[in-house]
């Protein structure tokens, strides 16, 4: 019962999140004041995400590997010059798999 | 006569813009297929409830949120700070869900608490750059939103539901755990086009790493707010 409980309660929250801005922002403008932080929601979430998920493990800073480094450059590299993700997603992998290979 | 001729042309490029929603979110699927099917496989094996483990996948909707909430179950830690640590971990949906919610503006509300289960990082991500394209009103953004996420959901949710049923064993030495973090770099390569935005990712990047430690699994939070406070100082000094 404790399980259902949690899931349906952290469900919930969750939705209340995402409903919320969806609700009340309804015909009107938002406020000028809130326009100018909201330009910065994507860089700034991207950042703090990929950080956790490359440079943190278990709770506590972590350096990566060079196989990971080398992947994250050169896909950032690639996406930069085509503008495409699925390359920089391509040409990252195939970097990692290399550098593995090479350092076992 | 001309008004079924617009509805036609409306219908279609209706359609179009929601093929085109789903295509740009590819390189997110891509990425979130393989946690997936991790967090499917981990509930598939756990001693949880697997009616409730599988309940939670479509009920909360976000892979690090489900994961935690997931482990603390299994792990017997108390249910209060279980449901913290994970809202916590949700908070920032909050920030998508501000900045998605100008763009349906003209929508009723009903569509509008349809469209807002779906609100997440990915979403967010992909949807917003297009929007501020400007060249599509609000039936042609519901359009390309309904696209997007309906491709990203399903993926999402069928992944799970494979790997707990049927396992899933994913050779380990192909890394596929890092087609998450490369598909998002992606999107960082292309969001950070001015200096503040720039200097948003940079402390996001900093504050997740050095807060690792924070309580409550609250240092993403912590790292997007200062990102988008550092950037808006920078915004208005420069």
């Amino acid at each position: 019962v404790t399980t259902w409980l949690v899931v349906l309660a952290v469900g919930l929250g969750t939705y209340a999140f995402r409903a919320a801005m969806f609700a009340i922002v309804g015909a009107r403008d938002v406020p000028a004041w809130a326009q100018r932080p909201l330009a910065y929601v994507s860089p700034a979430a991207l950042g703090a995400l990929v950080g956790g998920m490359l440079l943190t493990a278990h709770g506590t800073a972590e350096v990566p590997g060079l196989a990971e480094a080398g992947a994250v450059i050169v896909s950032f590299a690639t996406v930069r010059r085509s503008g495409n993700i699925a390359a920089g997603i391509a040409t990252g992998f195939l970097t990692l798999w290399a550098i593995a290979a090479v350092t076992g | 006569m001309t008004g079924t001729v617009r509805d036609t042309t409306q219908a279609t490029s209706s359609r179009a813009l929601a093929r085109a929603g789903a295509r740009d979110m590819t390189p997110m699927v891509i990425g979130v297929v393989p946690f997936g099917l991790a967090v499917g496989a981990m509930m598939g094996s756990s001693g949880l409830d697997p009616w409730a483990a599988a309940v939670s996948a479509p009920l909360i909707l976000a892979g690090a949120a489900q994961l935690t909430t997931l482990q603390m179950l299994e792990a017997g830690s108390n249910p209060v700070v279980i449901v913290v640590s994970a809202l916590l971990i949700n908070l920032r949906i909050l920030l998508y869900s501000a900045s998605l919610a100008p763009w349906f503006a003209g929508v009723r509300l009903r569509t509008r608490l349809l469209l807002a289960t779906s609100v997440i990082d990915q979403t967010h991500f992909v949807v917003v750059p297009r929007f501020e394209q400007g060249d599509l009103d609000h039936r042609g953004r519901v359009a390309y939103y309904t696209g997007a996420s309906a491709w990203l959901v399903s993926a999402w949710l069928a992944s799970q539901l494979v790997a707990m049923v049927v396992g899933a064993e994913l050779p380990e030495s192909a890394r596929l755990d890092m087609a998450a973090p490369l598909a998002l770099i992606g999107l960082l390569a292309k969001s950070v086009g001015t200096r503040p935005a720039a200097l948003a990712a940079a402390l996001g990047v900093a504050v997740a790493t050095m807060g690792a430690g924070l309580p409550l699994h609250s240092a993403t939070l912590v790292a997007t707010v200062t990102g988008i406070t550092v950037a808006v100082v920078a915004e208005a000094t420069s």
